[in-house]
């Protein structure tokens, strides 16, 4: 069973058999279409035996399902590819999952198993990895030492992606120390997440996407919000599993 | 017979008792071969790009078009209206105010319709007339709207797009009255369409041009089309103010609310969308709507005319599929 995410920024795909994954992957998604996606009929097609993967039931999802078609592959909506997925991979059954990617953040309540309710973030790139990847840049430190700061944060409101640099520039001229900056970009990125977690609450919440990786994030959430917080073994793949999941593994 | 703008449901039957052409100004704008670019001369007029589209399409379509006065609502709509009409006529068109009474009381709504008539130089028994030949239409719209919910032969989009041109009756209700009897002949001849999730729309009609297409290929049917059905004022009233205090959009959340409750539950409905246009304060009553309406619930914000965003697209999947 092969399971593809097709993310915004990430393409990634997994391989699974007898609930094991045996292969993943993951690309740059404009690299992936343009080498090997082809335009037919006004609809970009991908073949997955040229991209090396092949010999198997194919489930897709993600942003990209809407106007990308795989050869061969069904296709079934986010939300559901990544609820699978969690609850797949954590083995629990009633929980909140956050999702946060490349571009955008979902909030899923989830009971016995099966989607109940969700949230999204606004419209804007606020509150993913895309805001934390140009704090991180302006700061001038990698997302792994962003990742380690989360005590007596600087104020930082960001309600945006690109004029979220503005406000951390003028923060450093105020004499903010870094790791208080990272711990505001950190904090930023909770406090975006707290009135739809508000809505969305469980006693366990569950975290998956790139962001998950973010540990900063864990312990601000822990912090906060007094639930437990799981970030799941394979939080980039969760989408990918899911589709596996759907397939029947 | 001059034609009369206007920014929202008004009395009509003051524009057809003057022999006034009634033309709702959202109608002549989303229906535009380019709304968008409505949007863009107002904006390169000097609109924000942070307010409402509709406002800024509104702008242009009462400019662009022919018309010999346009009637801004200024209380019971949108709060945006005073500065539409303020910039309105500046540009020099000829604009009349309106209001209905936020607490909904009678005698001063008799008052507003009263000062509308003394506009347009038409009696009350003239008016009431006007309201009795339009009953007659209306009764049709119940019916197309029974044989969208009750029937299943009406889709959704069909609903949304006869009982949201209420407001004017497309500038003539004689020929929008033999359209709508020759569709329920038609309609009445369809294969029930069951087996579907059954949603509600509340709030104002969409800025998205394929809403309802994108809802019922995704294993939906709308079957309440809440303002849009308001529009058709789906009421047996005596006389012309009895009809306008019924109507429950201009009178605030908890007016529409009540109106809510019981047709959802008349209607079988199983989730609900609530649409909300970007920059507008309607928003801020999501809360009351979310809270008390108690189905599944899916907000749903639009900004520019055109076709459902890919992201608002992948929400309405996950919310049907969650429903099914």
């Amino acid at each position: 069973m092969i399971g593809i995410d097709l993310g915004s920024r990430q393409v990634k795909m997994i391989q699974m058999q007898q609930g094991q994954v045996i292969r993943r992957e993951m690309a740059d998604t404009i690299g992936f279409y343009r080498q090997y996606g082809r335009v037919r009929d006004g609809q970009l097609q991908i073949d997955l035996l040229e991209a090396g993967w092949s010999g198997d039931q194919v489930v897709a999802t993600g942003y990209g399902k809407m106007a990308v078609s795989i050869t061969g592959a069904q296709q079934i909506p986010e939300i559901q590819a990544h609820a699978l997925g969690a609850v797949f991979q954590s083995q629990r059954n009633s929980f909140t999952l956050i999702d946060i990617g490349g571009q955008d953040s979902k909030v899923i309540l989830i009971r016995d198993g099966k989607v109940v309710d969700f949230l999204t973030n606004d419209r804007c790139a606020a509150s993913s990895g895309r805001y934390l990847e140009n704090m991180a840049n302006v700061l001038d430190i990698s997302l792994e030492e962003l990742a380690g700061y989360d005590q007596d944060p600087a104020e930082i409101n960001a309600t945006c992606a690109i004029f979220g640099e503005t406000e951390l520039v003028a923060r450093i001229v105020e004499g903010f120390s870094l790791p208080q900056l990272a711990a505001g970009v950190n904090y930023a990125l909770y406090h975006r997440l707290a009135p739809l977690l508000k809505r969305m609450d469980s006693d366990l919440l569950v975290l998956s996407g790139g962001v998950a990786l973010n540990q900063a994030l864990t312990r601000i959430l822990e912090r906060e919000t007094g639930r437990e917080v799981l970030t799941l073994p394979d939080p980039q793949y969760n989408g990918a599993i899911g589709c596996c999941v759907f397939g029947g593994i | 017979m001059g034609r009369v703008g206007f920014t929202t449901t008004i009395p009509v039957e003051v524009l057809l008792a003057a022999g006034q052409e009634p033309v709702d100004l959202n109608n002549l704008f989303i229906a535009a071969p380019y709304p968008q670019a409505m949007v863009d001369q107002a904006e390169e007029a000097g609109y924000p790009r942070t307010t409402c589209g509709w406002i800024k399409g509104l702008y242009t379509a009462a400019l662009t078009s022919d018309l010999e006065s346009v009637i801004a609502v200024m209380q019971g709509d949108c709060s945006n209206t005073q500065a539409l009409m303020e910039t309105l006529e500046l540009q020099g068109i000829n604009m009349i105010s309106f209001a209905y009474p936020y607490d909904r009381d009678p005698q001063a709504l008799k008052a507003s319709l009263y000062k509308l008539m003394d506009h347009f130089g038409v009696s009350e028994a003239e008016v009431e007339k006007e309201k009795k030949r339009l009953d007659q239409v209306r009764h049709l719209c119940g019916i197309w709207d029974e044989l969208t919910w009750k029937h299943n032969q009406v889709t959704s989009y069909e609903n949304h797009i006869k009982l949201v041109s209420t407001s004017d009756f497309e500038g003539n209700p004689q020929r929008f009255a033999t359209e709508l009897e020759q569709l329920i002949d038609e309609a009445q001849q369809r294969q029930p369409e069951t087996g579907k999730v059954r949603l509600a729309y509340i709030g104002v009609p969409p800025i998205f041009t394929d809403l309802y297409q994108v809802l019922e290929s995704l294993g939906a049917r709308v079957v309440f089309n809440e303002v849009q059905r308001q529009f058709s004022m789906p009421y047996k009233t005596d006389n012309m103010v009895d009809q306008y205090i019924s109507y429950t959009y201009p009178y605030g959340a908890f007016a529409r609310l009540e109106d809510m409750k019981e047709q959802i539950q008349k209607r079988q409905v199983q989730g609900i969308i609530h649409y909300t246009q970007t920059f507008c304060y309607r928003q801020i009553e999501d809360m009351i709507f979310r809270q008390k309406l108690g189905l599944p619930f899916l907000t749903l914000e639009g900004d520019k005319p055109g076709k459902v965003d890919a992201r608002s697209r992948l929400r309405l999947e996950a919310f049907i599929n969650m429903l099914k």
